[in-house]
């Protein structure tokens, strides 16, 4: 079997590795300078080749063996998420997939699943996200039927059992009243809103009034609409033999039938170009969380590879160019980030924001907003390339070090319409990105001139009036109380 | 050092058959898996008396490569608090020959600069007879002296050269009892990391030390002074310890930090980093051989220094409860602490099993009582070794009360929970459900050449042999429920305990 080929040559190849090695070792010269310094060759990356089953209910399965560990990991993806809820039960695909799981099955409870699984030492959990749901199941693989069994029982017969709803009602309500303590989180919010708008699915969030709408008829229609074979996606890696685990998962999904799925399209975003200025006043605080920046991008744009290159000079770690400058330089922030995001299947956010002292609030606005006009004014250095470039291409190779992350990017990949190999297709187009490419998609794609700036901050103490950067406006983040 | 943090990976490996055998299949002898696990394992210490330890993992050609100081904010002194982790920040601002065009020129600027911010200082200490007009002379010469370094300065060039190499998850941590560096490479760039990390140990340069600082302030700013629980954690480890530098800041007080001098710093440094106080771990697809003799050459240049003075100070016995109020906008918080052995403390293992039952996961008693049955909490855990584990710490039971619940009420149903264990002995189910848990959660924190970087150091450092990373697993094995009870009785009682609880003021947040 190919995967198997393939664990034996990656087992030769470490071996041959390593008595080369071993002929260099004895007495190693000192080299003081790091640019002297000469390396051996890396050894081979081997790559393993995943396996691909369509079963006749529609579910599409990756599969990839690893038969170091006696152990199984199945990762599901379900076309569902958040976005398909109404604006007037936000939080329902997030108690969905909680509930799914704490809530039991027909014929056990949640509790009853929790009890099994820790004495098996294995898991089974469930979620719904923004545009995806996932499942998965660790276990030892003697376990692994019933492992399979948990997940394919919580999958298809969710019980919803009231106790639980109302667990995670409760929580959720207690987020809500616990979600203006973190001015960091206070921040990430409303910029959100500032950019794709309140209504939006990929800004909007929970209010008591849209938990207190949600009831178990909901979660119970929910699932029926978004959960089936033909709308799932399994991975499975580890210790098992792939035609043999092929006909586990039939076996234990054999009763789930195909259903006709109304998927809507991914919501549009219908972004606003214009600047404002935005201020959130927190006076209990002594310090300013700042965001500012404008809608993203997709990763299917073309100019995706030479933006990844853009955002290593501009953002990228301890070496971007906002962390030379406004933290190293000028000592003016611990936290300072930014980049220009690309999603899947929707607009990112082009964002840059640090947490400042309140008296260097405007300051360090400028500072920012500085490196952002930077980056679409002139050519970025030679070196500066360079090291975009290099440091990506020299860390490829901890993109395999682990196989859940191999099979798992592939699903991703294949669940929103990505080429299999597009991994590797960046790294092709990262290697030909040019001074000249940075400079173009960063006027392409930036607007220093055209940005939404957000301050979580004590007015009173900051080091100008926000004003100074254009009209104030106020935003109240009161939390509505609902009418009992 | 803090901050990107993006590119947290876990790759997995071959040394989980091993654990999994080991702690999971239980059965087979154990003796004879930490044996095969050993088989893996080189250690050597240099003549200098710094340690490595090697352990092999061939899955795929990378490298985690770990330096674990033995010190921390405990070894700091009244007046200097916040010197261990500011000095984690200033170890990547280069060395004599990394980040720098003109060392011998710039250390001359470095030391007007210094010279400057003393004199500022005791201008400033002057209160309000200083002289404003001189503070602002000194102040101008002190940024212009800081301006005139630029031009010596290649800016995060020690970041900057691992990146190129392909380095990820370059970072470091200070907590009260250690300092961390790791970073992780394509596994034939070793050698680079042997230069770079023996180079800013032999000789590290605190340039722009007064910038680095204010970096520091903002990030007191953000995790303790706009943080609720941060803020509360702070006046709660205060409370809990009034001798024992365990009640410290880790980050420092504000007015220390503010007047923390360059010299200061490499005392600090000069007193603590020496090689016998320095574990280092290279966990990944490497030759023991190749890494001693890289470690001889490179490591090998760092000279011995004497051993620096043990904490004395020992935290006397509590005389009655202890309680700290935070006055905040936010919603309601309450931690409970109970002063308990260090890690090195036959009863450690007792803790261990109580974390598991009263703390860990859905099934656990306080998530079971406050969260599932009473709905009167969000979430509410218990766990041991804050602030550290190398010295006496607590063991801490906290819950976030559910909105519209009180502080009072998860208070009382926590102690009820602690009374059960006083009160009854805890089911052999349990037990076992227990063992496995804390069997489980061990695995989960091998899961990683830098996950199992981390942890070998730290148990080789603070218990004295990384071998006992799994003998804690045998001494939870053998702890028995009249063991719980007994611990329970004894370290849980109201005397021992300090209680802090954030109290919402009105007004700002809603409630």
């Amino acid at each position: 079997m190919k995967s198997r080929h393939g664990h034996w040559a990656a087992w030769i190849l470490t071996i041959t590795g390593a008595a080369c090695f071993m002929g260099l070792a004895p007495a190693a010269a000192l080299t003081l300078d790091h640019e002297k310094l000469t390396y051996p060759p890396l050894h081979d990356i081997v790559v393993p080749e995943v396996q691909r089953v369509t079963l006749p209910n529609g579910m599409r399965l990756f599969l990839l063996e690893d038969h170091e560990l006696p152990l199984i990991y199945v990762s599901a993806r379900i076309r569902v998420g958040s976005i398909y809820e109404p604006a007037d039960k936000v939080g329902l695909a997030d108690i969905t997939g909680e509930v799914m799981r704490t809530g039991g099955t027909a014929s056990k409870t949640g509790d009853e699943l929790d009890e099994e699984l820790e004495r098996l030492a294995a898991s089974v959990e469930t979620s719904i996200g923004l545009s995806s749901g996932s499942a998965s199941v660790s276990v030892l693989k003697e376990d692994i039927d019933r492992g399979l069994a948990i997940l394919a029982d919580v999958l298809m017969h969710p019980a919803f059992r009231p106790d639980k709803i109302e667990l995670a009602k409760m929580q959720h309500r207690s987020s809500i009243a616990r979600r203006n303590d973190q001015p960091d989180s206070i921040a990430a919010r409303e910029f959100r809103q500032l950019i794709y708008g309140p209504e939006s699915p990929y800004a909007r969030h929970t209010e008591y009034a849209t938990i207190d709408n949600i009831t178990r008829d909901d979660l119970v229609a929910f699932h029926k609409r978004f959960y089936a074979p033909n709308n799932t996606m399994l991975a499975v890696w580890g210790d098992f033999d792939a035609e043999q685990m092929v006909e586990r998962i039939e076996k234990a999904f054999a009763d789930w039938q195909k259903i006709d799925l109304d998927l809507s399209a991914t919501p549009a975003v219908d972004y606003a170009w214009g600047s404002s200025v935005n201020l959130v006043s927190k006076p209990d605080i002594n310090q300013s969380n700042i965001y500012l920046g404008h809608i993203g991008g997709v990763m299917s744009d073309p100019d995706y590879f030479a933006l990844t290159v853009m955002n290593q000079i501009l953002g990228g770690g301890f070496t971007g160019r906002l962390f030379k400058n406004v933290r190293s330089r000028q000592g003016l922030a611990y936290s300072v980030f930014g980049r220009y995001a690309s999603g899947y299947d929707h607009p990112g956010q082009f964002y840059v924001g640090c947490q400042t002292k309140s008296a260097s609030t405007v300051h360090a606005i400028r500072a920012m907003i500085d490196e952002i006009e930077k980056i679409t004014a002139e050519e970025v250095t030679d070196e500066e390339l360079e090291l975009a470039k290099t440091s990506y291409l020299n860390a490829f190779v901890f993109n395999f070090d682990s196989k859940g992350e191999i099979i798992r990017r592939l699903m991703t990949f294949e669940y929103y319409g990505y080429p299999p190999d597009f991994l590797q297709q960046t790294k092709d187009r990262v290697e030909q990105v040019t001074k000249a490419d940075v400079l173009r998609v960063a006027r392409a794609h930036l607007k220093p001139d055209t940005l939404k700036i957000l301050v979580v901050g004590n007015p009173a103490d900051f080091d100008e009036p926000l004003s100074t950067l254009g009209q104030v406006n106020a935003i109240d983040i009161a939390i509505p109380t609902p009418g009992k | 050092m803090g901050q990107p943090d993006r590119e947290h990976r876990r790759p997995r490996g071959r040394l989980r058959l091993t654990l999994l055998a080991v702690l999971i299949l239980a059965s087979a002898g154990r003796a004879q898996d930490l044996a095969e696990f050993e088989a893996r394992v080189t250690e050597f210490t240099l003549d200098n008396g710094l340690k490595f330890i090697v352990l092999e993992r061939h899955e795929a050609p990378v490298v985690t490569c770990y330096t674990h100081a033995d010190v921390g904010a405990a070894n700091e002194v009244t007046g200097l608090t916040g010197l261990a982790h500011l000095f984690e920040h200033m170890a990547f601002k280069g060395t004599q020959r990394i980040g720098t065009r003109d060392y011998e020129a710039e250390a001359q600027v470095m030391a007007k600069i210094d010279a400057i911010f003393t004199e500022m200082k005791a201008e400033r200490r002057k209160g309000d007879q200083a002289n404003p007009q001189r503070l602002a002379e000194l102040h101008q010469q002190f940024q212009e002296a800081q301006q005139e370094t630029q031009a010596f300065l290649v800016h995060d060039e020690f970041e900057e050269v691992l990146k190129q190499a392909g380095g990820t998850g370059l970072n470091a941590g200070t907590s009260s009892d250690y300092t961390v560096y790791f970073v992780n490479l394509p596994s034939n760039k070793l050698e680079l990391w042997m230069l770079m990390e023996s180079d800013r140990f032999l000789n590290p340069v605190l340039r722009e030390f007064y910038k680095e600082k204010n970096v520091v302030i903002e990030e007191r700013r953000m995790r303790t002074e706009s943080q609720p629980v941060g803020k509360l954690l702070e006046e709660f480890l205060a409370a809990a310890y009034k001798a024992h530098p365990y009640g410290v800041p880790v980050v420092g007080h504000m007015s220390d930090l503010e007047a923390l001098e360059r010299a200061e710093a490499e005392a600090f440094f000069r007193t603590h980093y020496v090689p016998s106080n320095l574990t280092m771990a290279v966990v990944g697809d490497v030759d023991p051989a190749r890494v001693k003799a890289l470690a001889q050459a490179y490591f090998g240049r760092i000279p011995a220094r004497p051993d620096p003075d043990p904490v004395e100070t020992v935290e006397p016995p509590q005389q009655g409860e202890r309680r700290v109020i935070v006055e905040d906008p936010a919603q309601p918080f309450v931690l409970i602490g109970y002063h308990k052995p260090s890690i090195n403390h036959p009863d450690n293992a007792v803790f261990d099993a109580i974390t598991d039952i009263v703390g860990m996961g859905r099934t656990s008693r306080l998530y079971k009582s406050l969260v599932k049955e009473k709905r009167i909490a969000m979430y509410a855990s218990g766990f041991q070794g804050m602030p550290g584990s190398k010295y006496p710490g607590l063991f801490l039971f906290y819950a976030v009360p559910a909105r519209g619940h009180s502080n009072q009420e998860c208070e009382a149903a926590i102690y009820a929970e602690i009374g059960r264990l006083k009160n009854e002995l805890v089911s052999a189910e349990d037990l076992k459900k227990a063992r496995t848990r804390a069997r489980a959660s061990v695995i989960r924190q091998l899961d990683s050449n830098s996950g199992l970087a981390g942890q070998l150091t730290a148990f080789e450092v603070m218990t004295g042999d990384w071998r006992n990373l799994f003998k804690q697993i045998d001494q939870i094995n053998e702890v028995t429920a009249e063991d719980i009870q007994r611990v329970a009785r004894q370290y849980f009682t109201t005397r021992n305990r300090t209680v802090g609880i954030i109290e919402t003021t009105t007004g700002e947040n809603e409630s």
